[in-house]
C-alpha cells in the first residue's frame, strides 16, 4: 500500500520546511541525506530511517529534554510528530500538527497532513475527528490523494448514515481509475440501501463488465456482480439476477455465493432442475464457506421439488450432520479463543518491532481460528485492535527489561556509594599530607632568588656542585701562605691558580644566562604543575562537596522509577487484558453468529425432514 | 420451510460478508438497509466501535506515559553509566556512500579493542540517508588518549576494502562526541574514512 510512502514523503517535505532550497530538493528524492549539525539528531534520524519509531521516539525525547537538538529544534519537533503518527499515537501527532500547522507552513503541506490524519483517525474509528480534519483542508490535494479524501469523505458520510450526501459526493466522481471503480462500486451500495436499485444496477452493470487491468480490479469485479445479483433477487428480478452472477468467476473468493445465487435464481422461476447444477457443484467446497452451508439446504429442497423424497431425505440427514459437526468445531474454537491462548500465541509468534502504525498482519495465524476468522481479520477494527494489543504487549515487554535493568541500576548505585564511603578517608588523607600552600610559597621563594641572581648576576650561585667545590678549592689555594713566598715556583703555581680560576668563572660567567633561563623553566614548569594540582584539589573538593549529592539525586531517581514502571505496568496488563477481552468479544460474537446461523440451518432441515416423513407416511398410510 | 426464508438469510448473510471482504483501503458499504436485521447490526456495530474507540484513548495514554518513562529511564542510565564529567560517545556517519559499502567497524581506543559493530544492510541504508549512529560509549579520565577506527566492507569494484584512520585526542572536562566520518573522494573515486571532533 503507497500511504507509508506517501507518509513518508510527505514527513520528508516537513523536514524540509526549515531548510535551504537544497534540503527540498533533497526531501523531494527522499534518499538523498539530510545535513545533520547535531549527532544526536543524526542517531534519532539512525532509528527512524530503519522505521524503529519508539527508539526513535525516545533518543528524540531524551534529546530534547538535554537540550541537544538546539539546531534541528523545529525539524525536529515536526519529525516527532511524524513519528507519533507512524507509531499510532495519533492524538499526540495531533497535536504537535495542530500547534505546529496553524501558522508559517505551506498550505499544501498543512492539507496533505490533515488528509492523513483523517485517513488514521477514520480507520481507527474517530469519525467526528476525521470528518473535522478533512474539513481543515483548504486547497486541492495532489490527484492521487484527492481521490482517496473523496472516498474518505463519502465512507464518513455513510458512516453517519447521510446517504443521500454520500451518492451526491460520489456522483460528482469523474475519474476513470481504481479509486473510480471503487466509488462506483460504493455508489451503487448506497443506492440498494436506499432501496434505489434501478439506479443501483447501472452502475453495478457497468462495474461488473469492465475489463480488469489487475487483480484488484477483477474481485471489485466479481463483487459489484454479486451485489448486483443478489439485489435484484432481492427485488424480485430473478432472470435479470443470473446474468451478473454468472459473470463471478468460478474459481474465485466470491463463487460459492454466486453460484450459490444462480441457484435460487433458477429455483425463483421455479427450474428446480437447473437450480441443482450450481448447488451440486457446491457440495464439493469447503463447509466453513456459508454459501456450501447453505447449499446443503438448498439441495434437498430442489429434490423434494422436484419429488425425489427419499434423496431429499438423505440429504437433510447428511445436513444435519454436517451441521452438528461444524458446531461441534466451532464450540471447540470459541473454547479456545475464550481461553485466551490464540491472541497470546499470536503475539508470542510475532517479532514485536516498533513498526507501530504501518504493521499489517501478512499471515493469518494457524489453527481453525483463522479460517473461521477471515473476514474478521480483514476488517479495520479487528486490524486497529490487533496493533493496540501487539503495541500493547511491545510496551509490556519494554517495561519489564526496564524493571530488571533498574534494579541493576539500584544495586550498581549501592555498590559505588560504599567504594566511595571506603575510598573517602584515604583520599583526605593523602590530600591532608599534600601541603600544597607551602609548596607554593616555596616557589615564590624561588623566582625571589632567582631575581636576586639574575639582579646581582651572581653567576656562582648557578654553579653546578662540582663546579662550586671546584671554585671553593682554587679560592682555599689562592689563600695558601706558601704562594707568598718569594720563589719562582709559587709564582708559577699562583699564575695556574689564577687561570684555572679565570677560567672557571670564565665558564660560569658564559654559562650564566643559558643556566638562569633553564632553572625559571624549570620553575615555571613547576608553577604550571602546581597550578594544574590546585584545580584538581578544587575539583576534588568540589566532587567530595557534589558527590554525595549526586548520589542522593540518582538514588531519588532510581527509586521513583520503579514504582513508576511498576505502576504503569500493571495499567498495561489492564489495558491488555480489557484489549484482548475486547477481541475475543468480536471474535467469539463472530463464531456464535456463524453457530447460530447453523442452528437455524439445522431446525430448518430437521423440519424439512420431519414434513417428508410425514408426506411418506401418509402416502404409505394411503397405500395401505 | 419455505424458498423466501433460505433467500433472504443468504442475502443477510452475503452483504455483509460482501462488506467485510472489500475492505482494503477505504471500506466499502456493509450491510442491507433492505434487511429487517441490518439496523441491529448497525447499532451493534456502532456500539463495538465507541468501545474500540474507549479502548484506544487508553491505549494512548499508556503509550504517551510509557515514552515518557523511557525517556527518563534512558536519561537516568546515560548519566549513571557515562557520568558527563567522563563519557566520551563515538559515532559514525557516511556522507553518500558511492564508492564504499559498510560492512563493520572496530574501534580500539589507546590500543585495547573496545567495539567491533557488524552492519545490517537495513543500517547502512539509513547511515546513508543521513543517519548517525551511536555505536560505542566509553569512559575516559582526562588526558590524551588515541582512537583507531578500522573499517571494513566492499570499496570501489565491489572488492573487499580495509582501511584504518587514527585520532589523538584530548580528553577535557565535560562529554566528548567523537565522529567517524565516512565520505566520498570524487576526484580518486575513493571513499575518504576521517575522524573528527564533533564541534
Amino acid at each position: 500500500m503507497p500511504s507509508g510512502r506517501l507518509l513518508l514523503r510527505c514527513l520528508y517535505l516537513l523536514l524540509a520546511l526549515q531548510a535551504a532550497t537544497q534540503a527540498v530538493q533533497a526531501a523531494a528524492d527522499g534518499r538523498d541525506p539530510i545535513v545533520v549539525k547535531d549527532p544526536h539528531y543524526g542517531e534519532v534520524l539512525f532509528y527512524f530511517y530503519q522505521e524503529d519509531y519508539f527508539p526513535a521516539i525516545v533518543r528524540l525525547l531524551a534529546a530534547r529534554e538535554n537540550q541537544q537538538l538546539d539546531d534541528h529544534a523545529n525539524e525536529a519537533e515536526l519529525l516527532l510528530g511524524g513519528m507519533y503518527l507512524s507509531y499510532g499515537h495519533h492524538l499526540e501527532a495531533a497535536d504537535i500538527f495542530e500547534r505546529l500547522l496553524a501558522d508559517n507552513v505551506a498550505p499544501e503541506i498543512r492539507d496533505r497532513t490533515w488528509f492523513f490524519l483523517a485517513k488514521i483517525w477514520y480507520q481507527r474509528g474517530y469519525i467526528d475527528k476525521s470528518r473535522e480534519a478533512l474539513s481543515y483542508i483548504e486547497r486541492e490535494l495532489p490527484e492521487n490523494l484527492q481521490r482517496e479524501a473523496l472516498m474518505l469523505e463519502a465512507q464518513i458520510l455513510i458512516a453517519a448514515g447521510d446517504y443521500d450526501a454520500a451518492i451526491a459526493r460520489l456522483q460528482n466522481w469523474k475519474g476513470r481509475t481504481e479509486w473510480a471503480s471503487y466509488a462506483k462500486f460504493n455508489l451503487g451500495v448506497a443506492l440498494v440501501r436506499q432501496g434505489r436499485v434501478d439506479e443501483a444496477a447501472r452502475l453495478l452493470d457497468d462495474l461488473g463488465n469492465l475489463d480488469p487491468y489487475n487483480d484488484e480490479l477483477t474481485s471489485l469485479r466479481d463483487k459489484a456482480n454479486l451485489a448486483l445479483g443478489y439485489a435484484l433477487l432481492q427485488d424480485g428480478q430473478a432472470r435479470a439476477a443470473k446474468a451478473p452472477l454468472q459473470r463471478v468467476r468460478l474459481e474465485g473468493p466470491f463463487s460459492n455465493k454466486a453460484l450459490l445465487g444462480v441457484g435460487w435464481a433458477d429455483a425463483e422461476m421455479d427450474d428446480y432442475q437447473r437450480a441443482l447444477v450450481p448447488w451440486m457443484e457446491l457440495r464439493s467446497r469447503n463447509l466453513l464457506d456459508s454459501a456450501v452451508q447453505e447449499s446443503m439446504l438448498a439441495i434437498p429442497y430442489a429434490m423434494a421439488k422436484l419429488e425425489s423424497i427419499s434423496q431429499a431425505a438423505d440429504h437433510y440427514l447428511n445436513a444435519i450432520e454436517a451441521f452438528y459437526e461444524e458446531m461441534n468445531r466451532l464450540d471447540r474454537t470459541i473454547q479456545h479463543i475464550e481461553s485466551g491462548l490464540f491472541f497470546d500465541n499470536f503475539v508470542n509468534d510475532d517479532p514485536l518491532d516498533s513498526a507501530g502504525w504501518y504493521w499489517h498482519l501478512e499471515e493469518l495465524p494457524e489453527g481453525l481460528e483463522a479460517r473461521y476468522l477471515f473476514h474478521l481479520l480483514a476488517t479495520h477494527e479487528f486490524q486497529e485492535g490487533l496493533k493496540n494489543y501487539r503495541d500493547l504487549s511491545y510496551l509490556h515487554r519494554n517495561l519489564d527489561e526496564w524493571q530488571m535493568n533498574v534494579a541493576v541500576y539500584g544495586n550498581m548505585l549501592e555498590t559505588r556509594k560504599e567504594a566511595y564511603a571506603i575510598r573517602l578517608p584515604r583520599v583526605q588523607d593523602a590530600l591532608a599530607r599534600a601541603d600544597l600552600d607551602d609548596m607554593v610559597s616555596r616557589k615564590l621563594e624561588f623566582d625571589s632568588t632567582l631575581n636576586n641572581i639574575e639582579e646581582s648576576r651572581d653567576w656562582l650561585a648557578l654553579a653546578s656542585r662540582s663546579e662550586f667545590d671546584m671554585w671553593g678549592e682554587i679560592t682555599s689555594l689562592e689563600r695558601t701562605p706558601v704562594l707568598t713566598a718569594d720563589i719562582p715556583e709559587a709564582d708559577e703555581v699562583g699564575d695556574k691558580i689564577s687561570l684555572l680560576k679565570g677560567v672557571l668563572q670564565w665558564n660560569l660567567e658564559r654559562d650564566f644566562g643559558d643556566r638562569l633561563w633553564r632553572i625559571r623553566r624549570n620553575v615555571h614548569q613547576t608553577g604550571e604543575a602546581l597550578v594544574a594540582t590546585q584545580r584538581s584539589r578544587r575539583q576534588i573538593d568540589q566532587t567530595m562537596r557534589l558527590e554525595p549529592l549526586r548520589f542522593d539525586e540518582l538514588s531519588n531517581r532510581v527509586y521513583s522509577l520503579a514504582p513508576r514502571i511498576e505502576g504503569t505496568k500493571m495499567r498495561v496488563e489492564d489495558a491488555l487484558s480489557k484489549q484482548r477481552a475486547f477481541l475475543q468479544s468480536i471474535a467469539v460474537g463472530e463464531l456464535q453468529a456463524q453457530k447460530q446461523r447453523l442452528d437455524i440451518y439445522t431446525v430448518q432441515a430437521r423440519f424439512a425432514l420431519a414434513a417428508i416423513y410425514d408426506i411418506a407416511a401418509t402416502v404409505g398410510d394411503a397405500s395401505q | 420451510m419455505t424458498k423466501t426464508l433460505i433467500s433472504l438469510a443468504a442475502i443477510a448473510m452475503l452483504l455483509f460478508s460482501i462488506s467485510v471482504v472489500a475492505q482494503e483501503d477505504i471500506a466499502p458499504l456493509n450491510a442491507d438497509t433492505a434487511m429487517a436485521d441490518a439496523m441491529s447490526v448497525q447499532a451493534a456495530k456502532s456500539e463495538s466501535r465507541e468501545r474500540f474507540r474507549s479502548l484506544d484513548q487508553d491505549v494512548q495514554t499508556l503509550k504517551k506515559e510509557v515514552l515518557d518513562l523511557n525517556r527518563d529511564l534512558f536519561l537516568l542510565e546515560e548519566e549513571l553509566l557515562f557520568p558527563a564529567n567522563s563519557q566520551v560517545a563515538f559515532f559514525v556517519s557516511m556522507d553518500v556512500g558511492e564508492y564504499f559499502e559498510l560492512d563493520s567497524i572496530n574501534i580500539k581506543i589507546d590500543g585495547k579493542e573496545v567495539a567491533n559493530y557488524l552492519y545490517t544492510a537495513r543500517e547502512t541504508d539509513a547511515l546513508i540517508r543521513g543517519g548517525v549512529h551511536r555505536v560505542h560509549m566509553a569512559n575516559l579520565k582526562t588526558g590524551d588518549h588515541e582512537l583507531i577506527a578500522v573499517f571494513t566492507g566492499k570499496g570501489p569494484h565491489v572488492r573487499d576494502y580495509r582501511r584504518g584512520a587514527t585520532l589523538n585526542f584530548e580528553k577535557g572536562i565535560g562529554a566528548k562526541y567523537l565522529e567517524l566520518e565516512i565520505t566520498d573522494r570524487v576526484k580518486k573515486q575513493q571513499p575518504e574514512f576521517v575522524i573528527k571532533e564533533w564541534e
